[in-house]
């Protein structure tokens, strides 16, 4: 096409400047001039980039297009296209506070944007806490890059040197003669002429910074308080149709026969699609369309009759594949020394259960496709998209619009795929929205896990050995090619957080996986939830044995390194703010739990009492230390807002599978922590490191053991199941 | 038939049993009224009905007529100036920063408003049991009490 080929000159006139795993471009985009930054796992790429270009063979396309991408507005406005999704996480703001401190501008001088795959594909999902860390260096340094260049050019053009500038809020001006200046937007235009540097400018330091770590209110709040800010739900076209589509009962039920039936002649109705795996109606209304998909004759096969028992003893420490994942010492050895301690825990299915069910809008037309979804995952969208409807890649745009909560689940593309099919089939564009049981019930959820902990004490209460054993249900490989599984042996987002922390001279930890009949994958933290639920748990055991104080217990056995000294202030300054060993009114008690994941410390200590043989969160005080950060008011949320969904999990949710269906349709089967049994949660923030590290997944690992160590200070009565009922 | 909405008037197919939040959203395009479950239970989907705060989800077109709606579109006032001016439930939301993914938000404030008309001045224990309804899954719920409580010292200033 034209416009391919168009894009194909401009690549070439492309600058990039290398520079460990990422590259800065400079171009023109079919939307304008841009200065960008490819991401990514690119080394592999790279390599293939520079053998290309060496071999003499056409640059490929694929260093063309940048991840996030920056380009500035005559009147001084910076446009910044972000590949990452917003779903509550306040990511679009803590990205723009990156981009304008090195740029040295507001962020009221900042639009910020979810960039279309037309623009922008991120080869990743928005997912893992790895936006904000996994960005900063290279929006840092793409930032100030940019604005050395536009330094440069304003040097150029008003006759001086660059020292002979003041920059403030995107404006240079001469020193001596401040009435000369020129804008980032009077600069820009010149963009194509410039010539990157061999390698970035430093960046900022600590004590310079004037916006990131400054409190910052989030970019999308005003239009969403407002009631118009666009989700995937709400996404809108002028001749839309509303599609409703056929799914089985059961977990392993498939369509074997499909037939329009009454369906057609239904009121509004436009499409009916009776297809072989796959069925569903298209009707002007949304109404009409689930009407009408209810008149259709459909034919199931429920598959295996799969009940709840047999999915947990498949879960099973000892049952599928074992792989050891830390080993230090001898552990067998070791454990016959001292005082013997063994307990076990169990977490159950459960649902992801964000507010927004799953929404799609798709607009097939011969000239290309376009969709509007909430997900986490656009580049699945579009693959999975091109395989359903047998089109290219390149030809399907998707758009990103904001998320009514995703929690690992919107990286499934199964709406949009949906949506797309209704959509090819009625020549209109149509959006797929799930009802709450459809959305429950048609998509994977958080596998059900097992963990053994054994561990020895010596007489003087030090931990000896520990060994832990973590079986659980598929989270990470079902979304990997199969290779992977093989490669990798154990499946990383299981054992997340499975790893034991604390100092022993003995340490084993064994990932076990279990292939379920029922799909299962990411949910908030991956496996930090069960995984320190069963450890926390267990230290809190060994710390009762050992007649130690849970806090002092912990501090004993810290290792003696960086981290260690981040963890210990950690735990003092938490212990301190909710006053741990002071007196608490009648019937309350603390618990206390901790987790160290990819760097970020949470400390978490819980006041619990007992109310009509229900446990009760009365507060909980955390302390947050993800290394340098970026919106302190919005790690607080953060934090608030994933202790307070893992005080749900802890107390309330679980799903049972019987006769192989999921058995909670909707919120009256799978209640939710309400206001008025929600603790206040508050949250202490430190920083200790210069760089950032994740916080939207692990304030959500500690607080089930926090609750669970509390009710047992409380009662005497030790909780190893979620959710927690008390005997 | 006609419905009124935000001090405006919307014509609508005639159809009394269709469900008020598929009206507002597809047939009107206020998709500021959110859903959620579809069985009146975790409020994404709360409106004002002659005041009282209804799930539209579960509320048939035909008893809504010759009531005025608000939703979270009508409830801004526009200023002498033109400007939008937020309520101050709105106003506490943004100040406290209290939405996440915000998916329910317009239920939350659509119910704290209403609260606030019931009770101007609640206790602490009547903003945890009177936003009890609307479930938040980001869990908000903190800031939520906060903000309710900051609204009411909004409102008693102005």
């Amino acid at each position: 096409m034209a416009g391919d080929q168009n894009e194909t000159n401009q690549s070439q006139k492309r600058k990039r400047l290398s520079r460990r795993d990422f590259l800065i471009v400079l171009g023109v985009g079919a939307a304008g001039l841009y200065a960008g930054v490819r991401l990514g796992t690119p080394y592999l790429r790279l390599r293939l980039v520079d053998w290309l270009e060496a071999s003499g063979g056409p640059p490929s396309n694929i260093d063309a297009a940048p991840d996030a991408w920056f380009e500035i507005l005559p009147d001084n406005i910076v446009n910044l296209y972000l590949p990452k999704s917003e779903m509550g996480q306040g990511v679009h703001t803590g990205l723009a506070q990156i981009a304008a401190e090195e740029l040295e501008i507001s962020l009221d001088q900042m639009q910020v944007f979810h960039a279309p795959t037309s623009r922008l594909v991120d080869p990743v999902a928005t997912s893992a806490s790895n936006t904000i860390s996994g960005l900063y260096i290279p929006l840092s340094e793409v930032a100030a890059t940019l604005r050395e260049l536009l330094r440069a050019e304003a040097a150029r053009q008003l006759n001086a040197e660059p020292a002979e500038l003041n920059l403030d809020n995107g404006v240079f001006r001469l020193k001596s003669d401040a009435a000369q200046q020129r804008t980032y937007g009077q600069l820009f235009p010149f963009l194509e002429e410039w010539e990157l540097p061999d390698s970035p400018p430093p960046l900022k330091n600590k004590s310079q910074y004037h916006s990131i770590g400054i409190p910052h209110p989030r970019v999308d709040l005003p239009a969403k308080i407002a009631g118009e800010a666009v989700y995937g739900f709400d996404a809108r076209l002028p001749g839309m149709a509303y599609g409703a589509v056929a799914r089985p009962e059961t977990v392993q039920g498939k369509l074997i026969g499909a037939d329009a039936g009454q369906a057609a002649g239904q009121p509004g109705v436009l499409e009916v699609v009776a297809g072989e795996d796959f069925a569903g109606v298209v009707a002007e209304s949304r109404e009409q369309a689930y009407q009408a998909l209810a008149k259709m004759d459909l034919e199931w096969e429920p598959g295996q009759l799969w009940q709840q028992e047999e999915i947990e003893t498949m879960v099973t420490v000892g049952e599928g594949k074992g792989v050891i994942i830390q080993r230090e010492g001898d552990v067998e050895k070791a454990l016959e020394n001292g005082m013997f301690v063994e307990a076990e825990y169990r977490t159950p299915l459960a649902y992801h259960a964000y507010m927004e069910p799953m929404a799609a809008l798709a607009e097939v037309t011969p000239d290309g496709v376009n969709i509007w979804a909430s997900t986490q995952a656009a580049n699945r969208i579009r693959g999975a998209v091109a395989d359903a409807i047998q089109r290219d890649e390149e030809e399907i745009t998707v758009h990103p619009v904001y998320l009514g909560g995703g929690f690992g689940r919107k990286v499934d593309e199964i709406a949009a795929v949906e949506a797309a099919r209704l959509s090819a089939a009625a020549g209109r564009p149509v959006q797929v929205a799930m009802n709450r049981p459809e959305d429950f019930r048609s998509g994977f959820v958080r596998p059900p896990t097992h963990n053994i902990l054994r561990g020895s004490l010596d007489d003087q209460g030090n931990i000896l050995a520990i060994e832990h054993h973590a079986s659980s249900g598929e989270v990470a490989f079902p979304f990997l090619p199969s290779i992977m599984g093989t490669v990798l042996g154990a499946d990383f987002g299981s054992y997340r957080g499975a790893i034991i922390y604390y100092a022993a001279a003995s340490k084993q930890t064994t990932a076990w996986l279990a292939e379920l009949p029922v799909s299962t994958g990411w949910w908030r933290g991956l496996g930090l939830l069960p995984n320190i639920f069963a450890i926390e748990s267990f230290i809190d055991e060994l710390a009762s044995i050992a007649k130690l104080d849970p806090l002092e217990f912990r501090l004993r056995h810290l290792p003696d390194d960086e981290s260690g000294q981040r963890v210990r202030a950690a735990l003092q300054t938490a212990a301190e703010s909710a006053n741990w060993g002071a007196p608490l009114p009648d019937g309350h008690a603390h618990g206390l739990a901790m987790s160290y994941d990819y760097g970020t410390i949470m400390v978490e200590i819980a006041e619990v009492s007992i109310e009509n043989d229900q446990v009760r969160v009365h507060n909980v005080t955390a302390v947050a230390d993800p290394g340098l950060v970026i919106n302190p008011d919005g790690v607080e949320a953060q934090a608030q807002g994933a202790i307070t969904m893992g005080i749900s999990a802890a107390l309330l949710e679980e799903v049972v599978l019987k006769d192989g269906v999921l058995q909670a349709a909707n919120f009256n089967q799978y209640p939710l922590l309400r206001n008025a049994d929600a603790p206040d949660v508050d949250v202490i923030v430190l920083s200790s490191r210069d760089t950032p590290t994740g916080v939207g997944e692990p304030p959500i690992g500690p607080i089930p053991a926090a609750v669970a160590n509390a009710v047992f200070a409380a009662t005497g009565q030790r909780l190893r199941r979620l959710p927690l009922k008390l005997g | 038939m006609q419905l009124t909405i935000n001090d405006q008037t919307y014509q609508v197919s005639d159809s009394p049993d269709r469900l008020l939040l598929w009206v507002l959203r597809d047939e009107l395009g206020l998709t500021g009224t959110k859903f959620g479950c579809g069985i009146g239970l975790c409020g994404s989907c709360t409106v004002h009905l002659d005041g009282n705060p209804t799930r539209s989800c579960v509320t048939m077109l035909s008893s809504v007529q010759d009531k005025e709606l608000l939703t979270i579109e009508g409830l801004a006032q526009v200023n002498a100036d033109g400007e939008k001016v937020f309520h101050p439930v709105q106003q506490a939301f943004l100040e406290l920063q209290v939405p996440q993914c915000s998916w329910c938000m317009s239920g939350q404030m659509m119910t704290a408003v209403a609260l606030l008309e019931q009770n101007p001045n609640p206790s602490p224990e009547d903003i945890r049991q009177g936003m009890n309804g609307i479930y938040c899954r980001c869990g908000t719920y903190t800031r939520i009490r906060k903000a309710v409580a900051r609204a009411v010292e909004l409102q008693e200033q102005s």
